[in-house]
């Protein structure tokens, strides 16, 4: 498109004070050549924004240079239609705000920061959506026929979606098949499961077509472009859809672990899970001699909160030894119940069930186990009961209920074990070794994808599938793969089913953002997409390791092979690619590197040192604003860039800077690591690692590698801005100033 | 070491007076954290409480806690699951000199020649409650106590708040006695005078 561009500086909130904004007008028109250049005392009032659309009407402006506040703030008042591009320059929070008035560092701060504007309006390009050839899909695919997985299907059915529910065993229902009875809302008693009528309504609806006894054996392609191939009964079926909701569920911790509470030990200790099945079979009785049930222990946190078996709490099974000793006192109405628990977990409203079931007479006994055995035929516990202060013994009893908790899955039996590649450490005899929980190829099948990264969810703590959970709770590492349920976090049955309606809504945003081109999340409507040069590539891989999504796969020539539906647009790969052939259409490698050329860095006897701060836009642009807006003052030789993320950035920025006499450059990121808060999983974490890359470089230039420093910043660090800027300063001036400075 | 035995706390429930209402105890110790009178308790409330429910029937019956209730309601205002505490303690005690038990014999005498009263009265005649009180424990001692309290009492008489001739019954004695009755009737064997 061919540019006709303006530039428009608000002097409200300040600005107007503490700047020469005519001297800023001078340049945007004699530097930059800008045609119109305006100044206007209140821009984001309706009459400013009046202003601007009488110049794009009359004047054919498309593309507009707004300084003023922040990007962060009236995206929505300088909205001028998809077709225009709209550039911010920061003057307020990050210049008026933080820098003493009318000084001529703050004026320099404020010129820069302009030049570096237009510099970018310049290099940038409006992204055209990404349509592939294909048509794209609509329809979810749903992973699992639970609770959840049928929550889901039906969810998405209702909303006018397609749904395709495909489940492993040759019913519907999941755990629920083998439940007698529900702990639900309101939770003042038992409840029907209600599976009938849910599995009714599924394969009732026309719009969801259920496999039963089928598993999901390949998924190719990428959001809105999924190819599913289908195995089960002897046949082979392909789907298309356009998202994918795992809601594979869980499995109960392996009770064979725990024979030190008597599992397999003694025929009287069973497990929850075992209990269930007994009480929806029909009658609960002793499976050693099959004779009544009168005195029942129920042992909490069996192999829960415990660092030798689950270190988590599985959050339902307190509600569960409840509901058991309700199915006994139903049945026995003299029975004795003991829950011996470590804490009671019955949350919010499930309180009323607690309740309910002290009213019962249910005896609560709150202490750890320390020996179960047999007398008599009958089997006794000894505990140590915290409340009464002594060790205690509870004789007599018919049953011993181990109340287990959940594992995901996605949890393997065994660590799985791939070709350790070459220089690696923990390989074997065979050349094997243990893939880590943090990668594609740990987690029990259940998609097959054909991404490079590995067949399934990676997954982070005990085995669940990871995901950003804080932002973004149903998201995982791939985009467009959504999970449900008690594998992503072990839930009851209330919350599964809003869980359950949560992720059919994100698959169909996925599915409808998909279509027009935008990015799903977290950089929710952007239309740019990484574009490849292919002719200078080298094959490097590292665009294609790097991608914290596994969005590019590699064709037959070893070459990436992007899928930008897959793409959340963080420019990981952009900043990994030492050969700078991936770009986005309004974010680029040269884009950046001229606006730290735009920069005016004065000779080396002025003694103002000039700094490039490289700054994601997610938590440190914020902190750095939120700074700003309390009129934190900082020093004025620091130009911030924003970048999309940390992982973007390509160490030819560094590069560039120190050639061009730039003393120091500050990366401020997100936290990484086992807590991160990185939007884009390891962006910040792949910058810190390859800064390591750039110190040995500049040790060869004979720079001081401490000249470029890595910060993390949180939103909420936003006082230890001025701070972090001192401290990095102080170290500028000792190493003194960028000997390639008038270069 | 002690085996939990259910019998007792059914027990309680049957024959103590709002003893039910101890199933409802979560153990939180708010009752105890709150009791004025806990430093010199034996077992706390919550912990008799949590003796009940293990079958501890004789240190339930034999601790001096449920005779030092005073019924301040510091117990019963703040605890979360709404359990009457003062009343169970109160229930408790009662059950306790009905089984023969008398922990913190004093209190349970002055109770016990207290309620007398009102049954017959219908007020308190301090004189004679006081007579009643301090000879409990045979005449010699109860020499001792009057002499003890000899200041107290002649205050008292000199202040017109106890008189020398025995008082006389209400009006209505015979309709209070007849609502005394009916409460005892109702209760679980805990109202009326022992």
């Amino acid at each position: 498109m061919e540019k006709k561009t303006a530039v428009y500086i608000c002097t409200g909130c300040g600005i107007g004070d503490a700047l020469d904004v005519g001297k800023l007008l001078e340049i945007a028109t004699d530097d930059y050549s800008i045609p119109i250049c305006k100044e206007h005392p209140f821009l984001c009032g309706p009459e400013g924004v009046e202003v601007i659309k009488k110049d794009i009407q009359e004047e054919g402006i498309n593309t507009i240079i707004i300084a003023a506040c922040s990007p962060r703030v009236n995206y929505d008042v300088f909205n001028f239609g998809a077709d225009k591009i709209v550039e911010r320059v920061n003057l307020r929070e990050q210049v008026v705000w933080m820098q003493p008035p009318g000084e001529e560092d703050t004026q320099m701060l404020a010129e820069d920061n302009l030049r570096m504007g237009c510099s970018k309006a310049n290099d940038t390009e409006l992204p055209e959506p990404f349509k592939p050839e294909e048509e794209i899909s609509k329809d979810i695919l749903v992973v699992g026929g639970g609770l959840a997985g049928l929550t889901a299907a039906l969810e998405t059915a209702k909303a006018g979606y397609k749904a395709v529910l495909v489940e492993k065993e040759d019913r519907l229902g999941g755990f629920l098949t083998k439940m007698k009875k529900l702990v639900t809302m309101p939770y003042k008693e038992l409840s029907d499961t209600g599976l009938e009528d849910l599995v009714k309504a599924v394969e009732d609806n026309p719009n969801i077509k259920v496999y039963t006894s089928s598993t999901v054996e390949k998924i190719s392609g990428a959001p809105g472009l999924f190819s599913v191939e289908i195995k089960g009964n002897g046949n082979s079926a392909t789907e298309k859809v356009g998202a994918i909701v795992q809601a594979t569920g869980w499995v109960p911790y392996d009770a064979n672990k725990l024979d030190h509470l008597g599992y397999g030990k003694f025929k009287d200790v069973v497990t929850n899970v075992e209990m269930e099945e007994m009480a929806a079979a029909g009658k609960i009785t002793r499976p050693s001699d099959g004779k009544d049930v009168k005195n029942v222990l129920f042992v909490q946190c069996a192999g829960s909160r415990d660092p030798e078996h689950l270190p988590y709490c599985s959050s339902v099974c307190c509600l569960v030894s409840l509901k058991q000793a309700a199915y006994i006192k139903e049945q026995n109405p003299e029975a004795v119940n003991y829950i011996l628990y470590k804490d009671m977990r019955t949350l919010g409203q499930a309180e009323d069930f607690y309740k309910k079931a002290q009213l019962d007479g249910n005896v609560f006994v709150r202490g750890s186990v320390a020996n179960v055995g047999e007398e008599g035929g009958k089997l006794f516990v000894e505990a140590d009961d915290e409340l009464l202060g002594e060790r205690i013994r509870i004789e007599d009893l018919d049953l011993v209920v181990l109340a287990v908790g959940m594992v995901p899955s996605t949890q393997p039996d065994e660590i799985p074990r791939i070709p350790a590649p070459e220089g690696a450490e923990g390989a074997d005899e065979e050349g094997m070794i243990e893939v880590t929980p943090d990668s594609g190829f740990y987690a029990t099948k259940a998609l097959g994808l054909e991404y490079r990264q590995g067949p399934e969810l990676p997954t982070l703590k005990y085995g669940f599938p990871d995901s950003h959970f804080i932002c973004f709770p149903y998201e995982t590492r791939r985009t467009g793969i959504y999970t449900a349920g008690c594998v992503r976090r072990p839930m009851e049955t209330a919350k599964v089913i809003d869980d359950a309606t949560g992720a059919a809504m994100k698959a169909i945003q996925c599915t409808e953002a998909t279509s027009v081109g935008m990015a799903v999340h977290p950089r929710s409507g952007d239309m740019s997409y990484p574009e490849f040069n292919m002719q200078r590539c080298t094959q490097c891989k590292r665009c294609t390791e790097e991608c914290p999504f596994g969005a590019i796969n590699e064709d037959e020539k070893a070459n990436p092979l992007p899928n930008p539906t897959r793409c959340r647009r963080c420019g990981v790969c952009m900043g990994a690619c030492p050969e700078r052939i991936i770009s986005f259409k309004n974010y680029s490698v040269p884009m950046i590197g001229n606006m730290i050329k735009a920069i005016e860095v004065p000779e080396e006897d002025e003694e103002k040192p000039r700094i490039v701060a490289l700054v994601c836009e997610n938590d440190a642009y914020a902190a750095l604003d939120m700074a700003g807006i309390r009129r934190m003052q900082i020093s004025p030789y620091v130009r911030f860039i924003p970048v999309r993320c940390l992982g973007s950035v390509n160490l030819v920025w560094i590069a560039d800077a120190l050639s061009r006499g730039i003393d120091g450059i500050l990366l401020m990121g997100c936290r990484y690591g086992d807590d991160y808060q990185c939007h884009f999983i390891k962006g910040s974490e792949l910058a810190n690692t390859r800064l390591t890359k750039v110190s040995e470089t500049l040790d060869r230039l004979a720079l001081e590698s401490d000249r470029v420093k890595f910060v993390e910043v949180g939103i909420t660090d936003y006082e230890k801005i001025p701070k972090i800027i001192e401290e990095f300063m102080e170290t500028i001036e000792e190493v003194g100033p960028n000997p390639y400075k008038g270069w | 070491m002690a085996s939990y035995d259910p019998s007792f706390a059914r027990e309680v429930f049957e024959n103590v007076d709002y003893g039910e209402e101890i199933k409802m105890c979560m153990q939180c110790g708010v009752c105890a954290a709150s009791c004025p009178l806990s430093m010199r308790m034996d077992y706390s409330p919550r912990k008799i409480f949590v003796m009940i429910r293990a079958g501890k029937r004789e240190e339930v019956l034999n601790s001096n806690a449920i005779m030092l209730c005073t019924s301040c309601y510091s117990c019963k205002v703040r605890c979360p699951r709404g359990i009457p505490v003062i009343d169970v303690m109160h229930g408790l005690a009662n059950y306790a000199i009905r089984q023969g038990y008398t922990p913190r014999k004093k209190t349970a005498v002055f109770g016990q020649e207290f309620w007398k009263q009102i049954y017959r009265l219908g007020r308190i005649d301090e004189k004679d409650l006081s007579r009643r009180y301090f000879f409990a424990d045979g005449f010699t001692q109860g020499i001792r106590n009057s002499l003890e309290m000899a200041d107290m009492g002649i205050t008292m008489f000199l202040h017109k708040r106890m008189k020398l001739l025995p008082e006389r019954p209400i009006k209505g004695i015979k309709d209070l006695r007849k609502m005394l009755d009916k409460a005892a009737q109702m209760g679980k064997g805990g109202g009326g005078a022992i």
